[in-house]
């Protein structure tokens, strides 16, 4: 069973490439360049460690991002839990908030924060602070009656609630949200980079793609993915560690893609 | 044991009803002029019809939900029942064992047992053997890792009735904390219950639907009415202590007893 799936696996890449080959034969090197020029590079640029460079300073425009927007996505809706009135004045603007369209502030980071890291900082945080609070809200907003009632009954305090019911209760939830928002975290480096940077994994795209060079494009879209699937394996996990409280299967399980 | 002498607990004229629901002029009274008294370390059990009100009576006696009218005494003092005064509890002299469990799904059993004892500051040495004992008198010894999904739905019941036992509050309430088990899990739990109050007697007011129940575990049985509850009637049980639940039903007077009940509950 377990092989079998195995073997099913690895047909359907061995397919993929041969499609891919086909692409490049019959269309010409130039515009799909190939699988074994495509390894080639990769190795080649791994070698002279451009490739690290670049992957390095993407992936550390996304975690700054996922940091700076996350934590305070995550902190919010705990404080706003004590405050109604405050909650009840910002829900509007928090919506409207949600519904700017990030990527399109790109340019506004760039004239307000430069060319460097700070502007994809920027923008990778107000993707994620937004998927973060919203999904983290919920959480918070379901906190189970019974179990306030119980506590309270039981001589807890407001901080013991907040601490042993809404905040455990609260983390399936933030991490549906954690889930949405780290590949949305690398996308929004991408993007911040492909505007306007001269390092990264996204400026290696644009200039690959300037060049006419889709080797290089392919090396960087092949390597993105792989950080993608490496940060969705890293969320599932921690998600699975901190929610082993939960049977495995029935209602909330977690899907992740890869996981 | 007499209840009206030396009542330890006293509702008096006790009345709820909740907000009226959108285009409603009214809502119903849930309970109306309610009156009783609870002496001290009596078992009292009360037995009314569904949706008689019999949660909300000890909601409100726990301070979980406000008053609409009347007052209610626990030891001389008299309790704020009003809304905006609520404190739950009060103070931890008031233990609940609610319908469902409520054990918290992300803590351990022995976590949730000795969970009230946490944020009471009073988890010690002492505290401690008193939770190994009651976990030995009600078998969930070997258990205490496991998260409350893993076990059975009498090990919860069990496990949620010590969790207030626990703390010593001088005053239990029970709202149908057997409901929903098997009939054998349920006399086990039944016996479980008679054996913790045997070994440290304490006040303890049981609501239940089931007749059988009311009258096996009780002192002394209130009958109440369908909605806005009223005590219709109310029996001294003198079915000898310690009671044997498995053959509840050949204890001497039992039967004539169920059968008076049920006539009442009609």
């Amino acid at each position: 069973m377990k092989l079998q799936l195995t073997v099913d696996r690895v047909l359907i890449l061995v397919l993929c490439i041969a499609a891919w080959q086909f692409c490049s034969m019959q269309w010409g090197l130039h515009w799909f360049s190939s699988p074994l020029k495509t390894t080639n590079r990769t190795i080649e640029l791994l070698g002279n460690g451009d490739l690290l460079y670049h992957t390095a300073y993407t992936a550390k425009a996304a975690l700054y991002g996922f940091l700076v927007g996350g934590i305070p996505g995550l902190l919010l809706p705990f404080a706003l839990r004590r405050s109604p009135v405050v909650n009840a004045i910002l829900d509007p603007y928090l919506a409207a908030g949600y519904g700017v369209p990030k990527l399109a502030l790109a340019p506004l980071f760039v004239l307000w924060f430069g060319i460097d890291l700070e502007p994809k900082v920027a923008l990778v945080a107000s993707l994620v602070s937004f998927l973060v609070f919203f999904s983290t809200m919920a959480g918070v907003q379901a906190v189970n009656g019974q179990y306030v009632n119980m506590a309270r009954v039981a001589g807890a305090s407001e901080r013991d609630i907040a601490r042993h019911i809404v905040w455990p209760g609260a983390i399936p939830y933030a991490f549906a949200g954690f889930r949405i928002a780290a590949p949305y975290s690398i996308g929004g480096a991408v993007v911040g980079e492909l505007i306007s940077s001269n390092r990264g994994l996204g400026y290696m795209i644009q200039a690959g793609a300037t060049d006419f060079d889709t080797t290089t494009v392919f090396v960087s879209l092949f390597t993105l993915t792989i950080i993608v699937v490496i940060i969705n394996w890293l969320v599932a996990n921690l998600e699975r560690w901190l929610l082993r409280w939960r049977p495995r299967t029935g209602a909330g399980a977690s899907w992740v893609p890869g996981a | 044991m007499n209840a009206t002498a030396t009542p330890t607990l006293e509702v008096r004229g006790l009345s709820k009803r909740f907000p009226p629901r959108s285009g409603q002029a009214e809502a119903p009274w849930i309970l109306a002029d309610l009156s009783f008294a609870v002496a001290q370390n009596e078992l009292l059990t009360m037995v009314g019809p569904s949706g008689a009100g019999k949660t909300t009576l000890l909601n409100i006696i726990c301070q979980v939900d406000a008053a609409t009218g009347g007052e209610v005494q626990f030891e001389g003092q008299t309790m704020r029942l009003g809304n905006g005064t609520l404190n739950p509890g009060w103070d931890c002299r008031f233990g609940y064992v609610t319908q469902d469990d409520n054990l918290l799904p992300w803590r351990t059993l022995i976590d949730n047992v000795t969970f009230p004892l946490r944020v009471q500051g009073k988890l010690n040495d002492q505290t401690m053997a008193r939770v190994t004992e009651l976990m030995k008198t009600v078998n969930l010894v070997g258990f205490e890792r496991y998260y409350p999904h893993e076990l059975s739905g009498g090990m919860r019941k069990r496990a949620s009735l010590i969790r207030t036992l626990a703390y010593d509050p001088p005053i239990i309430l029970m709202d149908e904390p057997f409901g929903a088990v098997d009939a054998q899990t349920r006399t086990q739990l039944q016996q479980d219950l008679l054996r913790l109050w045997n070994l440290g007697r304490k006040t303890i007011i049981f609501v239940t639907h089931d007749i059988g129940e009311a009258i096996a575990l009780g002192d002394r049985v209130l009958v109440l009415s369908r909605s806005p509850a009223k005590v219709v009637a109310e029996h001294r049980i003198n079915i000898k202590r310690p009671r044997d639940l498995s053959n509840v039903y050949k204890l001497e007077g039992f039967g004539d007893m169920y059968e008076t009940v049920r006539k009442e509950l009609l």
